[in-house]
């Protein structure tokens, strides 16, 4: 589909490409990725023409680009630039028909285009088709940013890291739904990004460069196991494959700093001591240090008047597991049971602690990235 | 008053009248060269930075002085009034098209060119819809100015608000000033709305910078 043969670029002395050759495949994505000054960006955009190389040649479909009107060249590969740059004098609209309107389609067939696009991306016509792009949020912008290059069906799509400027979640939200679009619509596409995270989630093939040169192209899975150059290890850091998550055990979520009272005591006297606290629930305990079960403030607002001690109030039926059950279990109990977090038992069923979300992410990412959080 | 508008009322409709003829005209003419200049500018840069001080310069001659000289060589004729406000006032248009194109952002042009705009394209569809709020608020100053400006076109005997004004002083005839006054003042209020409603007809809301 695209094929570079040895091409090379220098601005004044410094060698930008160095005789670069490579093949992508239709309807692979390929990321090109390495440090700042790699050359990544000025390997994209000689294959619209925004640069042309000093020596070499650039092949789509097996002919020579330099052949073809580069004006007309880039109407037939999308383009899309971290900037965004939506103009932001078209509406959302607008935006995405200018390459329809270059290429003279009619209005029928635009109408269309825009539809299906923005249906492609759940943003509804009636409400988004007539905004301007200072009216949408960073996500929607680089979606319709996406759109507009998508919008005349080119075979290619450049991008040239089209999300370095969205916040994470954003991000991987967009990430995703470029993913799909792309398996959905067969297209070829060439992503730059410095982010290896990005490049492992989202490539067929990962291109690295470093100073002009490419050190190793290769599937996401092959860099992890071979990474063909010690700067490729490094930019993937901590994420190589035999650093396999450790199994880990409800013990290693814990947070033991809890509050917990006994069943025979009074009403005011747990209020008390959860406003000095500042917590809403207790862990209720009885005389042996047995667990029993936890105790709201709610519950006491709504009934706490008729009783004179905890014990008819305590709730026994709160999701709890114990200390060394699995951590994919407890997580499962957190996240679909009804309780906002576990209550952890020891084996001889006295408290040990609790686990919440907070503590369930802290320990995971302790376990993805070390203990450097 | 009735007495004063029996005296001079026809006076001051002729005067309005040719006050707002002389400045119609030569902002016209001003807009087109200042436009098409500007946009020619902008495509050359280097050039910018030579004519632009140059202009700046010349801004800087009294109008008095300059419709005086243009009267010695060109006579009493109407033209010598409407040149000499016309390139009074290019500049302002001139320089806020200038500015207006250079300073959009470049990646509206990077988008532009990757999405396959030829730089004639790129100009009309992009940079200049970009530039408009600027070149129209020149627009604006030019015409504020013009408005002013054309009561110099007395001076040398070609009629317009200024006329009354210069009667008025001479006599020592306070009203005559004011009959001369208020309506330019008026006329400059009135053109300014009138550019304003353009603004909001030709600018989207979200380019324009005070969201109105």
């Amino acid at each position: 589909m695209i094929c570079f043969k040895n091409v090379s670029k220098s601005y004044g002395d410094s060698l930008i490409l160095n005789n670069l050759s490579f093949e992508i495949e239709k309807g692979e994505f390929t990321v090109l990725i390495g440090p700042s000054g790699c050359g990544k960006t000025t390997t994209l955009k000689t294959i619209n023409r925004l640069i042309e190389p000093d020596k070499g040649k650039i092949y789509v479909d097996g002919k020579d680009i330099s052949q073809i009107d580069r004006i007309k060249l880039r109407r037939t590969i999308g383009y899309v630039i971290q900037q965004i740059g939506l103009f932001p004098n078209m509406t959302v609209e607008q935006n995405i028909c200018v390459v329809p309107k270059l290429l003279k389609y009619n209005k029928e067939e635009m109408s269309e285009i825009v539809h299906t696009m923005l249906e492609l991306v759940n943003m509804p016509y009636d409400e988004y088709a007539h905004k301007y792009p200072s009216e949408l949020s960073g996500g929607q912008q680089q979606r319709i940013g996406v759109l507009r290059a998508l919008a005349a069906s080119p075979p290619i799509v450049l991008m040239d890291e089209p999300f370095g400027a969205l916040d994470p979640m954003t991000r991987t939200i967009l990430q995703d739904e470029v993913r799909r679009l792309q398996r959905k619509l067969n297209k070829t596409i060439v992503f730059v990004t410095h982010d290896m995270d990005e490049a492992l989630s989202m490539a067929d093939k990962i291109i690295f460069m470093n100073e002009g040169d490419i050190l190793q192209i290769a599937t996401p899975d092959e860099m992890l196991e071979n990474p063909a150059d010690e700067l490729i290890s490094n930019f993937m850091g901590k994420r190589s494959k035999n650093s396999e998550i450790p199994s880990l055990t409800a013990e290693d979520f814990l947070r033991t700093d809890v509050c917990t009272t006994y069943v025979s005591r009074g009403i005011r006297e747990s209020i008390d001591k959860m406003a000095r606290r500042k917590v809403d629930t207790l862990l209720v305990k009885n005389a042996d240090e047995i667990y029993v079960g936890t105790l709201s403030i709610s519950k006491i607002k709504k009934e706490g008047k008729d009783h004179k001690t905890i014990e008819p109030l305590v709730n026994p039926h709160h999701t709890v597991c114990y200390i060394d059950e699995d951590a994919p279990v407890c997580l499962d109990r957190l996240l679909n049971g009804n309780d906002s977090y576990l209550v952890v038992l020891n084996r001889d069923d006295t408290i040990a602690g609790l686990i919440t979300k907070t503590s369930m992410a802290r320990a995971l990412a302790d376990a993805v990235w070390g203990d450097s959080l | 008053m009735k007495q004063f508008l029996s005296l001079y009322g026809d006076r001051m409709i002729r005067a309005v009248y040719t006050h707002f003829i002389y400045v119609i005209i030569s902002i016209s003419i001003a807009f087109v060269i200042a436009v098409l200049l500007g946009i020619l500018l902008s495509r050359i840069p280097a050039w910018a930075t030579v004519v632009i001080p140059l202009l700046s310069v010349f801004q800087t001659i009294p109008g008095i002085v300059f419709i005086g000289i243009l009267f010695l060589y060109m006579g009493m004729i109407p033209a010598t009034a409407v040149i000499a406000l016309s390139i009074y006032a290019i500049f302002p248009i001139l320089k806020n098209t200038y500015v207006g194109i250079i300073e959009v952002q470049p990646q509206y042009k990077e988008a532009a060119r990757g999405c396959g705009m030829s730089p004639l394209q790129t100009l009309l569809r992009v940079e200049i819809p970009s530039a408009l709020p600027s070149i129209i608020s020149g627009l604006r100053i030019s015409t504020v100015y013009t408005v002013s400006w054309a009561v110099l076109t007395a001076m040398i005997g070609l009629g317009g608000l200024g006329e009354l004004i210069y009667a008025g002083v001479s006599s020592n005839n306070n009203a005559l000033i004011f009959a001369g006054a208020i309506p330019a003042a008026l006329m400059a209020i009135f053109f300014s709305w009138l550019i304003d409603l353009l603004r909001k007809r030709l600018i989207p809301k979200s380019l324009r910078r005070d969201g109105k």
